[in-house]
């Protein structure tokens, strides 16, 4: 049998959270958890990069310090790709380095928050971007 | 090799045998050889030609059925994706609603380019795997009503939305409300089946309607021909025959068949010249094994005719020659050939023998040589040197130079250990610091020696370990300093000293901004889980979750300030070890009964029962123990067997630490005692850890003079990490007094207020070590601390006794008043006094030790 991705049909928006810290992924999804579109979860990089093509998710919030590919990796690809370069991208950092968080923004980042940061306030981030 | 006299007029006269001559029989055997060749070669070229035509046939027919069997199953594939998309509720729902988002991703495998769409009755895309076709209208395809109404399976069809020669396959949605249409290339599907059925042959495929009308897919030239009218070409005219010529002219050997679902026609054509080609080819293979097979058998007949019939027939003629004119020097011509070649291998032989023997001879000279050479070394330096043992500290050999230096003779060099060339007041320094390890290679001073006429010398000593006969030795050069040097040697120091502590602050920062970045994510969890509960109306269960997670990474925080402390302490240099020899035995036994959590993991222990004491500082290096075991059990979430053990290695007590568990990766052993480092495999996520244990185990055992380390092969094959630490010195382990006490602090004091009554003292800062050195029956009394890790102090002095007898005085330390009970108790053990810890007590207890002992001695 030659390969075939059967169909798929969806029609809520996704937004992923990509973080190694599972206490973290639980912090973001517990605070942005909506009706208005669907979360999905990634544990590293590479998991990130493969549930981006996936899903094309609206909106990616991306740990920058992951195993395997780190989020500045993750966002140059989405932002390489014609197809997901819409996609909008904010950056969560534990580096209080200037260097990642300008790194990120020239790469296509819409936003970034250093942790800890406040829930309130990356519920706004994320439904500023969502246009919610 | 021809001899004058074995000319070919000379042979000719020989007379001949009856029958026939070896060159006869060759001459015909060549000849039959050359017929049967002749045959074998017409044979080979007729057939070769028959069998490519019928299997160029058969190729085609084969292949022409195996395409119309893929393209059914692809079509059928097709029908069904189609058919259960249309079945999908949530297709109705986005048919119903304005254009709303939507996604749909389809892979269109079998034909490898497509697109899904959903299609309203009006012919508007609703959505679609291809984002450009949603604006596209298929109103005027003249496949749309039908397509509401039935599943269909439409070809060709020209799609407006790819400008794609394409297929159409629809289903649909139910009551009329619209119909998913897949619809794919046509252009790919001819060399695709070529690519995957084509073949060593390179078919020609050609998939035509059912009419064959109209070409659907073609292999060759597909953007040329799929879609294009047939009705005129070579092709169809020549219909009836296998053998036809392809729509370009080109004639080939046909195989058809039709696809089940659509009754489209396949067709699979080779190429007849190539086959033909082919057919020649073998058979030119088929010639050329003959010729080749002939070949080999001329070389044959050639080589047997010279190698075995000539030199036989020239032999017999040198020996007849040699018979009529009795000639030796003849025979030795011929026959010379091995003899000749006997003997100069013999010579050869000889030769070499004898150069050997040279070689030998001259190698056991230059040995000799160069022991002598290198004993002047040693004699003949004129820097005093000198071999000592490692164990009694007496000298071994001394050089002239170190006899000219020091001024004493040789004999009386020989009768003394390095400790006497101390200056007095440098011995306790001195004592101190021979018995620590020491490196295999070592430069150490300015150190003060001692001469002969009371004076001393200032001296850089350059030592190494060496075995000298029997001895544990090293090896010592001693260099005097001058006042240059002296002062050469200070500036180097204290440069030394500046370039460490530029090193030290660079490592700091980096360690600074490390700690700070491991900090920030268990801070970030118990920051937001807090602003969560604090502004926003949670579940008593989301309440309890999130509390969980902050207690969790709180806990994960605490731990992480601990062992970052913990290795500022030991890095800072200024460690407070406290060396005393040590059962490491007890240390391990009592560190898995720490450990063990009732997990599954079964721990075995291996310790020998001859096991040497260790000298150690005892508290860090049970730590370390305890790492190494919570680790192999962290890392054997399976729950696999631990083998913990201890054993000599090299002199040193070697202690592993084995499991079964997820093991390393090669390249992640160099790196495992790196701060924070941790290997990050998706097995591992959910183990927690800080990243500092091993570090810090590191560097206790490098504190306690030992190295550390760890074996692993591979992922998924356990672990083996071990520690080497030294031997407990004999030395260490004699004196008067026997202090069992685990608080180094206290054990100090006592030591030192036994020493200003002149008695000497031994450590043991557990029982079981206790149990050790009474055994070696040096000590006369002991000071017992009651509350001990592992062994209490009761049971040992209930052992002592048992072995000892009550000879022994015993003085206990208690930290709390004792009941009545148990104080009787311990008088009917003999127990000379029982002493409450306080201000002054150890002066105490060294008066009591003192006056017991005196009272002893009068006693007996």
């Amino acid at each position: 049998m030659r390969s075939y991705t059967p169909p798929a049909l969806q029609i809520m928006r996704t937004v992923l959270i990509a973080d190694d810290e599972s206490s973290m992924r639980l912090l973001v999804h517990a605070t942005i958890e909506s009706d208005e579109y669907a979360v999905v979860e990634a544990s590293d990089g590479a998991e990130a990069w493969a549930l981006i093509q996936k899903h094309r998710p609206s909106l990616v919030l991306l740990d920058v310090q992951m195993p395997g590919r780190t989020g500045l990796e993750v966002l140059r690809s989405v932002k390489a790709d014609p197809e997901l370069a819409a996609t909008r991208v904010i950056l969560l950092t534990s580096k209080a380095q200037e260097g990642d968080i300008e790194e990120g923004l020239i790469a296509g980042a819409d936003f970034y928050l250093t942790k800890p940061f406040s829930p309130l306030d990356l519920l706004t981030r994320v439904e500023e971007a969502l246009q919610l | 090799m021809t001899a004058p006299h074995l000319r070919e007029g000379e042979i000719r006269v020989m007379p001949d045998r009856r029958g026939w001559s070896l060159r006869h029989y060759i001459a015909l055997f060549v000849a039959v050889l050359f017929a049967v060749a002749a045959v074998a070669g017409l044979a080979v070229r007729t057939a070769a030609e028959q069998d490519a035509r019928e299997a160029a046939e058969a190729d085609a027919s084969f292949a022409a059925r195996v395409a119309a069997t893929q393209i059914n199953g692809d079509l059928l594939l097709l029908e069904e994706t189609t058919a259960k998309l249309a079945a999908n509720p949530q297709v109705a729902v986005i048919l119903a609603a304005p254009v709303g988002p939507c996604s749909l991703t389809f892979g269109a495998g079998p034909f490898s380019t497509g697109h899904l769409d959903i299609v309203s009755p009006d012919g508007s895309v609703k959505c679609s795997s291809q984002p450009t076709s949603k604006g596209a209208v298929y109103g005027s395809a003249g496949w749309l009503p039908r397509g509401l109404r039935e599943p269909i399976m439409v070809a060709p069809f020209l799609d407006p939305v790819t400008g794609l020669v394409s297929a159409v396959i629809a289903a649909p949605v139910d009551r009329g409300a619209g119909t998913v249409v897949a619809i794919v290339a046509l252009g790919p599907l001819g060399p695709s089946l070529a690519a995957t059925l084509g073949g060593a042959r390179g078919l020609e495929f050609l998939v035509t309607t059912a009419d064959s009308d109209m070409v659907l897919a073609r292999s060759l030239e597909p953007d040329r021909w799929v879609g294009a009218n047939l009705s005129n070409t070579a092709f169809i005219s020549y219909a009836s025959s296998t053998e036809r010529p392809d729509v370009a002219g080109t004639t080939r050997i046909y195989g058809r068949s039709v696809v089940a679902s659509s009754d489209w026609v396949v067709f699979a054509g080779a190429d007849k010249a190539a086959a033909l080609t082919a057919a020649d080819m073998s058979a030119n293979r088929g010639l050329a094994i003959i010729l080749a097979g002939m070949a080999v058998m001329l070389v044959v007949v050639f080589v047997v005719y010279r190698r075995i019939a000539e030199p036989v027939r020239r032999l017999s003629m040198v020996m007849r020659s040699s018979t009529h004119s009795g000639a030796a020097n003849a025979v030795a011509g011929t026959g010379a050939s091995e003899v000749t070649a006997l003997a100069e291998d013999f010579d050869q032989l000889m030769e070499t023998v004898n150069h050997e023997l040279a070689e030998r001879l001259k190698s056991e000279q230059a040995a000799h040589l160069s022991e002598r050479n290198y004993r002047m070394l040693f004699e003949g330096h004129p820097q005093p040197m000198w071999l000592y043992d490692v164990n009694t500290l007496a000298f071994l050999s001394v050089n002239d130079a170190a006899v000219d230096r020091y001024g004493y003779s040789r004999k009386e060099f020989l009768a003394m250990t390095i400790k006497d060339i101390r200056p007095p007041q440098d011995v306790p320094k001195f004592l101190e610091l021979v018995y620590e390890p020491m490196p295999a290679f070592d430069r150490t001073g300015p150190w003060r020696h001692l001469l002969k006429d009371g004076s001393t010398v200032q001296v850089l000593v350059t030592s190494h370990a060496v075995t000298f006969g029997e001895h544990e030795a090293r090896f010592v050069l001693a260099e005097d300093l001058t006042e240059n040097q002296r002062l050469e040697l200070e500036l180097h120091q204290s440069q030394a000293r500046a370039e460490s502590n530029a090193e030290l602050s660079r490592a700091k920062d980096e360690m600074v901004s490390m700690v700070s970045h491991e900090l920030r994510t268990p801070l970030a969890s118990i920051v937001g889980f807090a602003e969560l509960l604090v502004t926003r109306e949670v579940t008593p269960e989301q309440r309890k979750e999130y509390l969980a997670v902050m207690l969790q990474e709180g806990r994960r925080l605490t731990s992480l300030i601990n062992d970052f402390l913990d290795l500022r302490r030991i890095e800072g240099g200024h460690p407070t070890l406290s060396f005393a020899p040590t059962d490491a035995g007890a240390l391990i036994k009592r560190a898995v009964d720490l450990t063990s959590d009732g997990s599954s993991s079964k721990v075995e222990t291996r310790i020998p029962d001859d096991l040497p004491l260790v000298q150690v500082d005892s508290d860090s290096i049970f730590r370390v123990i305890t790492n190494m075991l919570s680790n192999a059990r962290k890392y054997s979430p399976d729950g696999g067997p631990i083998v913990v053990g201890a054993s000599v290695v090299d002199g040193m007590v070697e202690v592993f630490v084995k499991d079964e568990g997820l093991g390393i990766p090669s390249e992640a052993l160099a790196q495992l005692f790196r701060r924070f480092y941790r290997i990050d495999t998706p097995d591992r996520r959910k183990i927690k850890g800080t990243g500092l244990g091993l570090a810090i185990s590191k560097n206790i055992v490098e504190a306690n003079g030992g190295k550390i380390g760890a074996r692993s092969e591979g992922p998924g094959k356990g672990a083996r990490f071990h520690f080497t630490v030294p031997l407990a010195r004999e030395r260490s382990q004699t004196g008067d007094v026997l202090v069992v006490e685990d608080d180094s602090g206290f054990a100090h004091l006592l030591e030192a207020e036994l020493a200003a009554r002149s008695l000497s003292s031994i450590w043991a800062s557990d029982a079981e070590t206790a149990e050790h050195l009474m055994s070696k029956n040096t000590a006369r009394a002991v000071v017992l601390y009651l509350l001990l890790p592992g062994f209490s102090g009761e049971a040992f002095l209930q052992r002592l006794r048992a072995t000892h007898g009550i000879g022994i005085p015993v003085v206990v330390v208690t930290m709390k008043d004792l009941d009545p009970g148990a104080i009787l108790s311990l008088q009917k053990a003999g127990v000379t006094a029982v002493l409450r810890k306080g201000p002054g007590i150890a002066e105490t207890a060294a008066n009591m030790v003192a006056k017991s002992l005196v009272s002893e001695l009068v006693a007996s």
